[in-house]
This record gives C-alpha cells, sequence and structure tokens, in this order.
C-alpha cells in the first residue's frame, strides 16, 4: 500500500505553515510597531535629567534604530533580512537576535523537555492506575488531587514553592544558577522546583485524560474478547487498553509541548529567573526591542506548527486507519 | 522600583565609575594574595550595551566602568583621587580653558599607547557628530550669544589636552574628570556608519581596554551575568598585585527578594538590602551591612502652568501645602527610617549644604495641618463650618479635587503618594492618585507645548506651554550631583530644561547664572549662593522636597578594606578576602 | 442587532422553559457530582461576597500607615524602624488583630476588604471576557459550520492563524501597547480565547446541521439568518454553558497573570494585584501573597469542579 498520499499530505502541510506563519509574523511585527511607545522611551528618564531637547534625541535615536522609516519599508526591510537569514539586530541587549537566542534556547528547552516528560509519565502512569483502580478511594484520592493540580495558579504556586523549600527551609536555592554545567546533578536539583512548578498542571490534565481514554476502553468490546482469551490482566491493559488510548493521549502531549512554550513556561522562566526565550520576549516586549519579540515568536509558531505535524504525521502510523486526502 | 532604582543605579555608577587612581598609597598591608570571585548582586536590570557611548542606562555605564578607568573620581570624604591623570586638571585664572595631562602608560589591548589623541577625537568625532547623536552631548555645548555651541577640545602633546569654553562654568571640570576614551585606531573604522558603529564587535565585547582598568571583560549572559577578569596589566594595581579579586560577576535577579536570599545563602558577596530587611541582616554573624548616604530624592512637583489649580501659582497656598504633608510619615513608617527630610534639593551631606534660615515645611513645627487650613482661608480657599474648622475648598466654595500623578513600578513612591493623599484629606481636599508607567507620564504630563502652535514637546517650551494632560501634582525621585548641585539648575530657573512644573523666579534666575560664573570659581562665593539657593527655595516652595534616601548594602564578613561612606566603592579595586583562619 | 440578542435570548429560555423536565433531569445529574456541586455553593457563595460583601468590610482603599503590614489574626511579626542619629533600631512586635482579621498590606488597607473587593473585580473580568470570547467563537463557529464551503475555510484558515499563535504573548503584547487599563484587558482575553470554542461549536453545528429538524426548517423556506439564530444556536446552548463554565477560570488566571508580571490595571485591586504588591515582600508580609492566591485558586477549583460536573450531567454515554 503506497504512502504517496503522505508525501503530499505533508508538502501541503509545509506549505500552509509557512503561510500562518507569515501570517503571524505580520501581526506580531505589527503589533509591537504599532503601539504608542518607542524604544526611545528609555532614553526620556535620562533626557529628562539632563534638560536636553528631547524631540530631537528621540529622533535621533528612532533614526538609529530604524524605527522612523514608514512601517511598510520597515516590514520589507525586516522580511528581507529574514529571508536572508539576517534576524536583525536587539537593541536592548546589543546583540546579534541570533546569537541571543542560541545563547538561551537551551535554557527554555531543557524545562519544558523535562516538565514535559515528569508530567507525562508520571501522569499517565497515574492516570491508567486510577482507571484501573476506579471507585476505589485510590481512585477518588488521584482524582482530587488532579483537580487541584490543574486548579492551582502555576505562578502563585511557583512563589509558595520558593517560600517554602528555599526561602524556609533552604533546600534549594532561590534563583537559578546558570554556571552548572547542563548535565549535572546539580542543575538537575537546581530545576526541581521549577519542573514542578510548570509539570503540575500538565500532569494533572495527563491523569484526567488518561484515565478517562482508559476508562472509555476498558468498556469496550475487544477488552472482554482479551480477558476471554485468558489473556493476564496486565497484557489486557499494557497492550490492548494503553494502546488503543495512546493515540488521543499523544495528541495531548504534543498539544501542551507546543502550547506551553509560551504561556506557563513564561512565567516560570520569570518567577525562577532562569533566562530563557520567555524571559528574553518579555524583556524585549517591555524594551520595544521589536526582533526579538518577532523572532521568538516565529520560533514559538514554528514549533507548534511543527508539533501538529509531527502528531498529524504519527497519527497515521498509530492508527492505519487514519488517512488525509 | 524603577524610579528608585535608577537612583540607586546613579549612585552605584558613582561608586563603581570610580575606578581610579589612588594617590599611591596602599592603607593597610601590602598586596594580598588573589583569591576567589567577587560576586554583586543587581536586581535593577540588566545593561543595556557595552558600547557605552550609545548607553542611555546608568547600568550600561557601571558595566563599563570596571574595565576603564575615568579620569578622576572622589573618595568618601570628598578628596579628589586621580585616576588616568598624572596631575590635577589645570584651570586657567579666567577658567575658560582646562588643560588636561594623562599618564603615559596606559595603553590599548593591542599595546598602542592611549594618547591625547583618542580623548580628543572622542570627544570631537564621537561625541559631538550628528551620526552618532550621543544622549548625553549637552554636558560639552554652552550657550554664547543665543546659539548652542560646542566647548573647544585641543591636542597639545601625546599626552596634555585642553578644552577651552567660551562661558566660565566653574562645574564642568566634574564632566572633565568622567570623561572616558575611545580607541581612534578602531573607532576610525566605523566612522559616521552608526549601525556598524553599533555592532562593532571590539565595541560589544570590549576587546580594547588595555591595562585602563582593574579588570577585563569576559563573559556577558544577558539577563544572567557580566564577568570580568582580573587584569594583571592594570596601570594602578600591577605592583601591589591589586585587584585581588580572580573574577567580578555581577549577578542579575529577578527580584530584591531573592537576591537578599541568595546574600544570606552566602552565594553571592554583596547586594542591595531593603529597609524591612535590614535588621535581620544586621543580627546575621556573616554579613556585615552598612547604611549609605545617597543624592536621590523624592519631591512633589506643583504645577504653576496654566492647566494646574490656580491656587498653586500663590506661593503661600503652596507653603501651606507642604505644611500639611508629613515627611515623619514618609521616612519613618513608608521608608523605615532609612530617609531624613529634605528641605532643599542640596543634601545635608553634601559640602554646598547650609541649614541656617533654611525653612523646614513638612515638620514641627511647620508641619500643622490646622494652620495649613487657615493658611489656606487666607488666601480664599476655604469655608469656615460650623463648629469652627476650615474645610479647604475651590475659591467659590465648591469642593477642592487634585490630581497626583506617580509612576508605576515603584512601591514606596506608590505608598508616599497614598501618605499625601490622606494628609490632603485631613484638609478637605479631595485628590485623585493616576499610577502612570513611567514613559507615558513623562509624554502626557511633562512635556508641553505652547497651544496652538506647532512645537515638537519638549520639558519646557516656556511658561505658556501647557502639557497634554492636566495635573496638579506629580510625586516623582531626582537626584543632584553632590558636586556640582548647579545642574538643578534645569529644574528651578525659568528657562531651565527640565522646569515641566512651570515656577519661575528672577532671583533665583539670578543665583544660578552666578553659580556658573566667574565669581563662583571661588569656593566661599559658591558656597553662599548654595546656601542662598537653598533658602530662598525653601520659602518658595516651587516643589515640595520630601526626603533623602538612605541605601543599605550588605556584604560578606569576609571582604576586607571596605571603607563605608557615600563613594564606598572608589577603592574597590583594593577589597579582597579575608584569608579563612 | 440588539433585537436579534433579545430574540435568541427569549427564544433559548422559552426552549429551557418548555422543557422544565429537561433541565431537571440535567439538573439530578449534576447534582448526583459531590464535587459540583460544592464548586456550584462556593461560586454562589462567591457572587455574594462580591455583591454585599463590600457592605459589610471596611474600606478597601483605607489607608493608614500606623497600621501598615499586619499579620493576620493569630501570628505575630516584628517590625524595626531605623533611626539614622542613633544608628538603631526600635523594632516592635505587631500581633494580628481581629479589627483586621486578615492583616493588613503595605499601606495598612485591610486584606479582607480588599480581598472581598477583589472578588468582585475577578468576577467582572471572568464574565465579560469569557462573554465576548464564547459570542464571538460561537458566532464563528456556528456561521462556519452553516455556510461551509470557501467561508468556512476561510474562517477556518483564520482560526488556525489565532489558534497558533502564542496566547500569552499576544495577550502582553496588547495589553502593553494599549496601556494596562482594565478595559483593554477584558478585551485583549476575549479577543484572544475565542478559537477554541469556535473549533467545539463548529463541530458541533456540523453534526447539528445533517439533523431533521434543520432539512425541515430548509424545506420549509427559512432563510439562512433564521436557521442559524433559532434553530442551531439554542441547540448548542449546552454546549456553550460548559464551555463558559471552564473557560472562566481560564481567564480570571490570565488576568492574574498580566497583574502578576505588572500589566495589570493598577488602579483597580483585583487578586492579582494584591498578589503582585505581596510577591515582593514574601519574607516580612507573606499573607499578602498568600491570601489571594488562595482565593484564586479556590475559585479555578470550583468552577472546575462544576463544569466537570455539567459535562458528565450533559453526556449521555457517561453513566452516572
Amino acid at each position: 500500500m503506497g504512502r504517496s498520499w503522505l508525501r503530499d499530505y505533508i508538502i501541503k502541510r509545509l506549505l500552509y505553515s509557512v503561510i500562518i506563519a507569515c501570517g503571524i509574523l505580520t501581526i506580531t511585527f505589527v503589533l509591537v510597531r504599532v503601539g504608542p511607545s518607542s524604544p526611545a522611551d528609555k532614553y526620556l528618564a535620562n533626557i529628562a535629567a539632563r534638560g536636553q531637547d528631547v524631540s530631537q534625541v528621540i529622533a535621533a535615536i528612532e533614526a538609529r534604530y530604524g524605527v522612523d522609516k514608514p512601517i511598510f519599508q520597515q516590514y520589507a526591510d525586516y522580511m528581507g533580512n529574514l529571508f536572508r537569514g539576517n534576524w536583525g539586530w536587539s537593541f536592548s541587549t546589543s546583540m546579534p537576535v541570533i546569537e541571543l537566542i542560541k545563547t538561551h534556547w537551551i535554557y527554555s528547552f531543557q524545562l519544558i523537555l523535562l516538565s514535559s516528560l515528569f508530567a507525562a509519565f508520571l501522569g499517565v502512569l497515574i492516570g491508567i492506575y486510577s482507571a484501573v483502580k476506579q471507585y476505589t478511594k485510590v481512585d477518588y484520592a488521584f482524582t482530587f488531587f488532579s483537580f487541584i493540580g490543574i486548579s492551582i495558579p502555576n505562578f502563585w504556586l511557583g512563589i509558595m514553592l520558593i517560600l517554602v523549600f528555599s526561602v524556609r527551609l533552604g533546600l534549594f536555592k532561590t534563583y537559578y544558577d546558570t554556571t552548572l554545567p547542563l548535565f549535572s546533578l546539580d542543575n538537575l536539583k537546581a530545576l526541581v522546583l521549577p519542573v514542578i512548578t510548570l509539570g503540575t498542571g500538565m500532569l494533572a490534565g495527563y491523569v484526567r485524560y488518561t484515565r478517562s481514554a482508559m476508562l472509555d476502553n476498558l468498556r469496550k468490546a475487544f477488552v472482554t474478547t482479551a480477558r476471554a482469551k485468558g489473556l493476564p490482566e496486565r497484557t489486557v491493559i499494557g497492550k490492548h487498553v494503553f494502546r488503543n488510548a495512546l493515540l488521543p493521549l499523544v495528541t495531548i502531549i504534543m498539544f501542551d509541548l507546543g502550547s506551553i512554550v509560551f504561556g506557563g513556561a513564561y512565567l516560570t522562566e520569570i518567577i525562577f529567573g532562569i533566562p530563557g526565550l520567555g524571559q528574553i520576549s518579555f524583556n524585549a516586549i517591555f524594551a520595544n526591542d521589536y526582533p526579538v519579540v518577532v523572532a521568538v515568536t516565529i520560533i514559538g509558531t514554528f514549533i507548534v506548527l511543527l508539533v501538529n505535524l509531527v502528531t498529524d504525521v504519527t497519527y497515521t502510523y498509530l492508527d492505519p486507519r487514519i488517512r488525509y486526502d | 522600583m524603577r524610579k528608585f532604582g535608577f537612583f540607586l543605579a546613579m549612585t552605584i555608577v558613582l561608586i563603581t565609575l570610580t575606578v581610579g587612581c589612588a594617590k599611591g598609597e596602599i592603607k593597610e598591608g601590602k598586596g594580598t594574595t588573589v583569591s576567589g570571585d567577587f560576586i554583586d548582586g543587581q536586581s535593577g536590570g540588566d545593561a543595556e550595551t557595552l558600547n557605552w557611548i550609545l548607553a542611555a542606562d546608568a547600568t550600561s555605564f557601571s558595566y563599563v566602568g570596571h574595565t576603564l578607568d575615568s579620569l578622576a573620581t572622589y573618595d568618601n570624604q570628598w578628596n579628589l583621587q586621580l585616576r588616568c591623570l598624572a596631575k590635577d586638571i589645570e584651570v586657567s585664572p579666567d577658567g575658560l580653558v582646562y588643560t588636561v595631562t594623562i599618564r603615559g602608560d596606559l595603553k590599548w589591548s593591542d599595546g598602542s599607547p592611549v594618547t591625547a589623541e583618542d580623548y580628543v577625537y572622542t570627544l570631537k568625532n564621537l561625541m559631538f557628530s550628528d551620526w552618532l547623536n550621543y544622549p548625553y552631548k549637552s554636558d560639552w555645548q554652552e550657550e554664547v550669544d543665543g546659539k548652542t555651541i560646542f566647548v573647544t577640545p585641543q591636542v597639545v602633546n601625546d599626552t596634555t589636552f585642553t578644552i577651552t569654553r567660551q562661558t566660565v562654568y566653574p562645574e564642568f571640570i566634574y564632566t572633565i574628570y568622567n570623561l572616558t576614551p575611545y580607541p581612534k585606531y578602531i573607532a576610525v573604522n566605523y566612522e559616521g556608519n552608526v549601525e556598524a558603529f553599533t555592532q562593532a564587535p571590539e565595541f560589544n565585547n570590549l576587546t580594547y581596554t588595555g591595562n585602563l582598568g582593574p579588570y577585563r571583560f569576559k563573559e556577558w549572559v544577558r539577563n544572567d551575568r557580566f564577568v570580568v577578569e582580573k587584569n594583571p596589566d592594570y596601570y594602578l594595581g600591577k605592583d601591589i598585585g591589586a585587584p585581588y579579586f580572580g573574577q567580578y560577576i555581577i549577578k542579575l535577579f529577578n527580584s530584591p527578594a531573592t537576591m537578599q536570599a541568595a546574600l544570606e545563602a552566602g552565594d553571592i558577596t554583596e547586594s542591595g538590602i531593603e529597609p524591612a530587611e535590614v535588621n535581620r541582616f544586621r543580627s546575621m554573624p556573616n554579613i556585615k551591612v552598612y547604611t549609605i548616604p545617597t543624592t536621590g530624592y523624592w519631591l512633589l512637583a506643583y504645577n504653576q502652568r496654566a492647566n494646574g489649580w490656580e491656587g498653586l501659582k500663590d506661593k503661600t497656598v503652596r507653603q501651606a501645602l507642604s505644611m500639611a504633608i508629613s515627611k515623619q510619615t514618609i521616612s519613618q513608617a513608608i521608608l523605615l527610617g532609612f530617609a531624613e527630610p529634605a528641605y532643599s534639593f542640596i543634601p545635608a551631606t553634601s559640602q554646598w549644604y547650609t541649614d541656617k534660615g533654611v525653612a523646614k515645611y513638612g515638620v514641627v513645627p511647620l508641619y500643622d495641618k490646622q494652620k495649613a487650613a487657615e493658611l489656606l482661608y487666607q488666601e480664599g480657599y476655604g469655608i469656615k463650618e460650623n463648629d469652627g474648622t476650615i474645610k479647604v475648598t475651590n475659591k467659590d466654595g465648591t469642593p477642592l479635587n487634585l490630581v497626583l500623578v506617580v509612576s508605576t513600578g515603584n512601591k514606596q513612591s506608590e505608598d508616599t503618594a497614598f501618605s499625601i493623599r490622606k494628609d490632603l484629606l485631613a484638609l478637605g481636599i479631595e485628590t485623585e492618585i493616576k499610577l502612570i508607567p513611567w514613559a507615558t507620564l513623562l509624554r502626557q504630563y511633562v512635556m508641553n507645548t505652547v497651544p496652538g502652535s506647532k512645537q515638537e514637546p519638549a520639558y519646557n517650551n516656556g511658561l505658556d506651554a501647557l502639557s497634554q494632560q492636566s495635573w496638579d501634582l506629580i510625586l516623582m525621585g531626582f537626584g543632584t550631583n553632590l558636586l556640582s548641585p548647579s545642574g538643578s539648575h534645569v529644574f528651578f530657573t525659568s528657562g531651565g530644561g527640565l522646569n515641566y512644573f512651570g515656577y519661575s523666579n528672577p532671583e533665583v534666575d539670578e543665583l544660578f547664572n552666578r553659580v556658573r560664573s566667574k565669581e563662583a570659581l571661588d569656593k566661599n562665593v559658591r558656597q553662599q549662593i548654595y546656601a542662598e539657593m537653598s533658602r530662598v527655595l525653601s520659602e518658595e516652595q516651587p516643589v515640595d522636597f520630601l526626603v533623602f534616601n538612605r541605601a543599605n548594602v550588605g556584604f560578606q564578613k569576609n571582604v576586607m578594606r571596605i571603607e563605608p561612606g557615600i563613594n564606598m566603592g572608589y577603592n574597590y579595586y583594593m577589597w579582597y578576602f579575608e584569608p579563612a583562619k | 442587532m440588539t433585537e436579534r440578542l433579545r430574540d435568541i435570548v427569549r427564544r433559548t429560555s422559552q426552549h429551557l422553559r418548555s422543557n422544565a423536565r429537561l433541565i431537571n433531569y440535567y439538573w439530578q445529574r449534576t447534582q448526583r457530582n459531590k464535587l459540583a456541586v460544592f464548586g456550584l455553593a462556593f461560586i454562589i457563595f462567591l457572587v455574594l461576597l462580591a455583591a454585599i460583601g463590600p457592605f459589610f468590610t471596611l474600606d478597601p482603599t483605607a489607608v493608614n500607615f500606623e497600621e501598615k503590614n499586619m499579620p493576620p489574626v493569630g501570628f505575630t511579626i516584628e517590625q524595626s524602624v531605623y533611626n539614622i542619629e542613633t544608628d538603631e533600631f526600635t523594632t516592635k512586635e505587631i500581633p494580628g488583630t481581629w479589627k483586621h482579621p486578615l492583616g493588613t498590606d503595605s499601606k495598612g488597607r485591610d486584606m479582607l476588604a480588599m480581598i472581598v473587593s477583589g472578588a468582585r473585580v475577578s468576577l467582572q473580568v471572568g464574565l465579560i471576557a469569557t462573554g465576548i470570547a464564547i459570542i464571538l467563537g460561537t458566532i464563528i463557529g456556528v456561521m462556519s459550520a452553516y455556510l461551509g464551503g470557501w467561508a468556512d475555510n476561510a474562517l477556518m484558515r483564520f482560526t488556525d492563524v489565532m489558534m497558533t499563535f502564542p496566547f500569552f504573548l499576544l495577550l502582553v503584547l496588547i495589553v502593553f501597547i494599549f496601556g494596562p487599563s482594565l478595559v483593554f484587558i477584558v478585551l485583549a482575553i476575549g479577543l484572544t480565547g475565542w478559537t477554541g470554542t469556535a473549533r467545539l461549536i463548529r463541530s458541533e453545528a456540523l453534526s447539528l446541521r445533517t439533523r431533521e429538524f434543520v432539512i425541515a426548517a430548509k424545506a420549509l423556506g427559512a432563510s439562512d439568518n433564521r436557521v442559524i439564530f433559532r434553530h442551531l444556536i439554542p441547540n448548542v446552548i449546552s454546549l456553550i454553558i460548559i464551555i463558559a463554565t471552564l473557560s472562566i477560570p481560564g481567564v480570571i488566571l490570565a488576568e492574574a497573570a498580566l497583574s502578576f508580571i505588572g500589566l495589570g490595571d493598577p488602579t483597580v485591586s483585583s487578586w492579582g494585584i494584591i498578589l503582585e504588591a505581596g510577591q515582593t515582600s514574601l519574607n516580612t508580609a507573606w499573607w499578602v501573597a498568600v491570601e489571594p492566591g488562595i482565593m484564586l485558586f479556590l475559585t479555578v477549583l470550583a468552577f472546575n469542579f462544576l463544569g466537570d460536573g455539567l459535562r458528565d450531567a450533559f453526556d449521555p454515554k457517561s453513566n452516572m
């Protein structure tokens, strides 16, 4: 059976992703540039202190930043540069945008990866256990805790954890130390609280989802058949039920991965002082540093689109019945 | 946080930019072995660039200051500490020509000598240029025949250059003291092209700094840390082995709370401490805390332009309001004692401050709400209630509502605004507090234009100009340069560039003119003029001077040779860690 | 337009009223879920608190620096004031009092009063922003499903773009640009949060489209508008209710998160603003951050319980 349709589908999706990315890029660019604030704003205070000619200095600064040209020109310049691989110069940090991203993406990445793994593994295991032991006290307890997990505001959880474990108990450092080598145990330890903060919400979601997906499948006919065949319960659960629940579960995990890049990770980075892309883009917004904002948005969008595509393609392997035409 | 942080940073600039040349003496002990890294905690935000001539923020200057010395600085007792100068700057008798001589042993990183040519080039081709648009160029300008022109720098020989003015300004020398050069041999390659200059790798990575600073640039991870390493060639330190730290690291924190926790845990060497935590830190066995005065003060500006309450144009009314606002509450309850009431723009710690004859509104006996109400009633702004108390109102008897604008981002100034509102409420005045982001505040409330004209907004477009939004009171922080307080002329003279509240008094104008003129070259005369200024302004109350802040800095106990004071960083390259017993 | 809105509401309530037994049935099913009942009870309590609470509490805007940073009842805290002349501290022990049972903030404002008035703000934001998002999402979803063809395609592509856009980043951008006033915050949240609703409503409407009653209506000559507003929308009401209940907590949290990073409206005291003020003094006045956080948590929890219960109740497949 040929999979040629799959190749066509992938190409179509990729093209489609590029268009969406361009759309998002444009919207971001316009938003950042159209606002009433300008990169010259942070000079205002110092100009004030010096009693200088404000409008002249602002005009010169805006000329230096290239934001005095008409917006279409700026857009065209920016897009032109982008396609040539020049992502611009970050004014608020005085370095090329590409360099900025290269030095900081790893912190976001390790945080998101670890949180997702933590949430996925633990969540799925608890979900399966909960489903199998439905209506027992354990199940109720887990259900209750998963509600708590998705309800707790993650930024509040973060500062509470810091208050209790770092400040009062002194078990962890209150800030993230970037001098630690990435693959060291110390680094892992430093990431414990951030991962818990970011992962709790996802964890709870996975528990609930896995549980309900498992429950749905446990009722199905093929389970009775497998049991009737005399297969051990563990095989029934692990091999049959879980496999079927896997498909939608994978969707959710992938979707979460894409969407927490901004949102939860953003806030966690700020609270724990992890200099990842979230914190970079946040500072850039406040400094009106539009090349950085647009660049980080593109990356986030690209990740989401890529993840969606990979998910959809994975679907076809997990369930050969699915076809996209 | 932002405004106060700015002025704290300014202080720290003063502290750290004073990398300097001590007059060759070492206070106690000879050299000490190099050990450990000094980690300096900061929570006010990262620097913008190391290409300092483009920077607007004080943090950028403070970073660069570790790798480049300025020409001179002051110690805690206002003794001049020469740095790259071999001798003091000479001023000609007519006060117009400054002769600067630099040391002969200064070298750039490629080995070539630092010469007067580098300094003059930095001034003429970079700072004064149009293509670069240096934000602080007005420091080097003067008004001659109604036109603004630059001063004239000129090379005399390899180690000497002059700067010639046409008008006398005794405090110009302090501007010169802060001068740091760019290497001409590198800068010429970027001349005229501001984009290339902005992105120049040599300037962004401080690869040229040679032996001009105690440290050399090592790395800068944005929003995280700035690391410089010991410079063994440092012209001041190489004979005594200074500096005594392997690295000087500025570690950035998102909030003062995490920074203080790191200090407590011993993860960093030094950090600022918030007022509420000082007592706790003082009692820690491994930390020593210093409380130092700063140049920052808060003021409440009274809008004397046409779009403010008409009463504010009346001096008695302003005095009455200042009489009702408690400075004690601000310094004791809000700042927990780490502030002192201000009566003038010159702080008590400055050599130019005189207490005599200064009117002290806001503290007993000139803190008297009753009397304040009576004064306002006298001027027509009140009605007598049945029980004899006075309720302050408009002239026509309608309730008086004032607008108080304060910028967001600083909890303490917010608190102060609320305290002021409460004080005014006791008189019967309703105050609406507007919390506005700083940049918006400047644009809409401070900048003004003459209505109907097409001029660009400026901070003082003449006394007829009005700001976009109307306001009555603005609470803000400012800083006085301790060495040259006359910089505050921007605030209090009629044409002052920052006189956004529209105050005009020919007597004050005259005083500021005199202090920037020839007669003020005599220190005694200058003292008298400043004393008179404090006296007049404290009585005139163009703004209500509120409080001067104190800052608290904590160090690990094992840091030696710290001299606490207002410029305590001036000898920081001599600090060392006490060897563990 | 308001005519039609009134029409819809009238039709919907008619629909629900004429099916009192139906409502009762759903209510019975919801009731069986204890957690959902707790959730509803808490929400009602919150609404009451927001509506009449302010009459019973102290004035939340009353500033009093003599009483700043007082702890909640039962706790005692030390406050030191520095004396510049003597370089000494005077330390006082400040116990919590019943006058301020939950303590005070850095300006001496009563925490209980601020929490109560914050409830009002948070609920308003939650309801209005969710309302905007739901209305927008429903209209787009139903129109897309019903009109089909290129209109459907265009609308869905647009929804895709908006969905792929990092939600929080977009929010931060909009609020930063237009200024942190409550109006903009509510609008921003509403205008960025409709995509999920649109998707869900669309698939529901698609399935409804092929049902008999719609075909019958069209056969009788009903116009497109009529079919949309009088037939399709009332049938997705139950879905809308569930989506709304589950969206409100997200909206409340979004406003709190914005306040937390400093983009909240400083003139109102929402829970997020109180929390943001409290996080800088975590060491000295922990209650200022803990109390609003607890309220946010409980509110979100309540809505989640309720929404979950409603979803189970309305789902014919789940056996209760």
